[in-house]
């Protein structure tokens, strides 16, 4: 799948702007939105928040997690545990990338964040990719992986996906011989 | 009118099951881009959700309509417009998906519509069908100008089951559970190793290979991601 | 965007350009019985037939074919790259062996030598998983690490599959480096498009020459 894609799925998840404008409810085939009151907060799908920002007609608030310091601990934690820790959201890497090309205005303390969301983003990769190694070294044939964000299963997708199929397939030469040996005739 | 009449709809859909389910259009939307997920990762095709597609396709038409009878340069027009652009950019690519898989696997799949012409659960809808059939029919064809008849004749009959290009069940997906299952048989037992057998729990995501949830995937209680 | 969708095919589907040229690597043979009119195929002789005792070298699509068991016409011997001696060298250290040049097909022909009933089968068959698990760290960690390296030196020595899986880190890398600097947002001119303005340029320059 193409980044921009999961990018795109991300783009449902509700953020929460400040509308300079006031109106009624939209209804929107994927569910209501509104109404918006000039000055008060309202929880929007980001895609929605992006093109009402890019037409000034809102101001971004950033998410409770986008926050210096719930971010320095999170880093914390992640760094510390040998497995991986929840993310406060499923799209953290596409909702701080959107809301900080937007409206870096918007959120305090932008490039600090942007630093300690790839830091975070970082640590993690080097995780996964330590666990692959692991996994694909102990010829186990499934593995669970909660806590982690599609984004990151992404960039990984076609390469584990491809490596572990190549597992299987010499794994399974000798089984589907006896099955088959017979079947090949000229 | 207004654009409110579309979005309160309350829609009518058959089921797979003969349950009739009343399913709002968010939920018909989300379904729609689980399948299409599911399609894009599935190495098999799966079965056609025709009644997902054809009722998101109402709904754009409906809310085109009645953004015809917006004033021009209402606040609300380039909102719908997004929307309905992303509604149709996950129809087509999942339309698209299909299609693909349908030109690769072209023999299977219409032998696996063939198996199931008396269920309901049809794999494939009747313009996939037919795009099948021809593309079938094309390429054996082409085949048999471009090389089959300058074979001798014996070498010249090509045996339907060996050319056949089967999925790779085997191929390793990445999943979410959707509802708790328990005893999942994540491998069978061979010769050097003992079978293996796991409980999923809702919100739990896994690798493994397609095959022994394949059919959790058809049910529901497992997406791929 | 266009659908790209691709699909993971089995590598011994019949259509499989890589299965085909798997198949067509060599394995020794030794002719247990006199075989008429076919002596064209030993290029070291003019005798019209093969003798019995004979040794060649056949691709594996025919030695398949002429395998019988015990009444075979042919005994088959396990090819040098895959007998005991490499076997060890795979083992000590799997990383320093150029694969693509006892290759090039190297998983794919040893899964292939498999059905073929070789008294080592069971070692071939474990060496080829070993050899690969020994060696993925370092496909890993290649394909994923460095961008704009050279990385030849590397890749030449990897098997046609493990240079497959080297793209396909790339790609899951690159993809998202392009999508974090948002260049896949900006629409460019596609490199086929590209290329028919500059030979169209061209023909038109030289027209008026």
């Amino acid at each position: 799948m193409d980044p921009s894609e999961v990018e795109f799925l991300a783009e449902r998840e509700l953020v929460k702007v400040i509308p300079n404008f006031t109106h009624d409810k939209i209804y929107l085939i994927s569910g209501d939105v509104g109404p918006f009151s000039a000055g008060l907060p309202l929880p929007v799908p980001l895609w929605l928040a992006v093109n009402l920002k890019q037409r000034q007609k809102c101001r971004f608030v950033a998410p409770d997690w986008m926050d210096i310091d719930v971010l320095k601990e999170k880093k914390q934690e992640e760094a510390d545990s040998r497995f991986f820790t929840p993310m406060p959201s499923p799209h953290y890497m596409e909702i701080t990338q959107l809301l900080l090309q937007w409206g870096t205005d918007d959120i305090p303390k932008a490039d600090e964040i942007r630093t300690l969301v790839k830091d975070i983003w970082d640590l993690r990769i080097a995780k996964l990719r330590s666990s692959i190694d692991v996994f694909v070294k102990s010829g186990e044939s499934h593995a669970k992986l909660n806590y982690l964000t599609l984004m990151e299963i992404n960039t990984v997708r076609l390469f584990l996906t491809k490596a572990l199929n190549h597992m299987h397939q010499l794994k399974s030469v000798t089984s589907r011989d006896t099955t088959n040996s017979n079947s090949q005739a000229f | 009118m207004s654009t409110e009449d579309v979005g309160d709809d309350l829609l009518e859909t058959v089921d797979d099951e003969e349950e009739e389910e009343a399913m709002t259009a968010p939920e018909v939307l989300h379904k729609l881009e689980e399948a299409w997920l599911n399609e894009k990762f599935s190495p098999d095709l799966l079965p056609v959700k025709s009644n997902l597609v054809e009722c998101m396709l109402d709904q754009i038409v409906a809310m085109e309509n009645n953004i015809s009878t917006l004033k021009k340069g209402d606040f609300r027009i380039s909102v719908h417009r997004m929307e309905i652009d992303r509604i149709r950019y996950v129809i087509s690519s999942y339309l698209r998906h299909r299609l693909a898989k349908i030109e690769s696997l072209t023999t299977h799949v219409l032998q696996e519509e063939e198996k199931r012409r008396d269920s309901e659960n049809v794999l494939m809808s009747p313009a996939e069908l037919e795009f099948a059939k021809g593309y079938c029919n094309s390429v054996m064809t082409h085949l048999t100008n471009t090389a089959l008849d300058h074979m001798p004749l014996k070498a010249a009959t090509p045996n339907a089951k060996e050319i056949a290009v089967l999925p790779n069940l085997d191929s390793y997906v990445f999943l979410k559970v959707n509802e708790n299952t328990e005893n999942v048989l994540v491998e069978e037992e061979t010769v050097d190793a003992r079978e293996e057998i796991m409980d999923f729990e809702k919100g739990d995501q896994h690798i493994m290979r397609y095959k022994p949830i394949a059919s959790l995937v058809e049910s529901g209680g497992v997406s791929l991601i | 965007m266009a659908a790209n969708f691709t699909l993971d095919s089995n590598p011994d589907s019949y259509f499989s350009l890589d299965d085909i040229l798997a198949s067509q690597e060599k394995v020794p043979c030794t002719f247990n019985t006199q075989v008429s009119n076919m002596g064209y195929m030993d290029q070291s002789t003019t005798d019209t037939n093969i003798v019995s005792g004979t040794k060649l070298e056949l691709p594996f699509w025919l030695a398949k074919s002429l395998d019988r068991g015990s009444r075979s016409i042919i005994n088959i011997d396990t090819p040098k790259n895959y007998k005991e001696v490499y076997r060890q060298i795979f083992t000590a250290d799997p990383n320093v062996v150029d694969l693509h040049k006892l290759g090039p097909y190297f998983y794919l022909f040893g899964g292939k030598l498999i059905s073929l009933h070789l008294p080592d089968n069971d070692d071939i068959a474990s060496v080829l998983l070993k050899t690969f698990q020994g060696r993925f760290r370092r496909i890993m960690d290649g394909s994923q690490n460095t961008l704009n390296v050279d990385l030849t030196s590397q890749v030449s020595l990897l098997d046609e599959q493990e240079r497959l899986l080297f793209s396909a880190g790339q790609q899951g890398l690159h993809d998202f480096q392009k999508w974090e600097t948002r260049e896949s947002e900006k629409l460019s001119t596609s490199t086929m498009v590209a290329n028919h303005r500059k030979r169209k340029r061209f023909v038109l320059s030289s027209k008026s020459s």
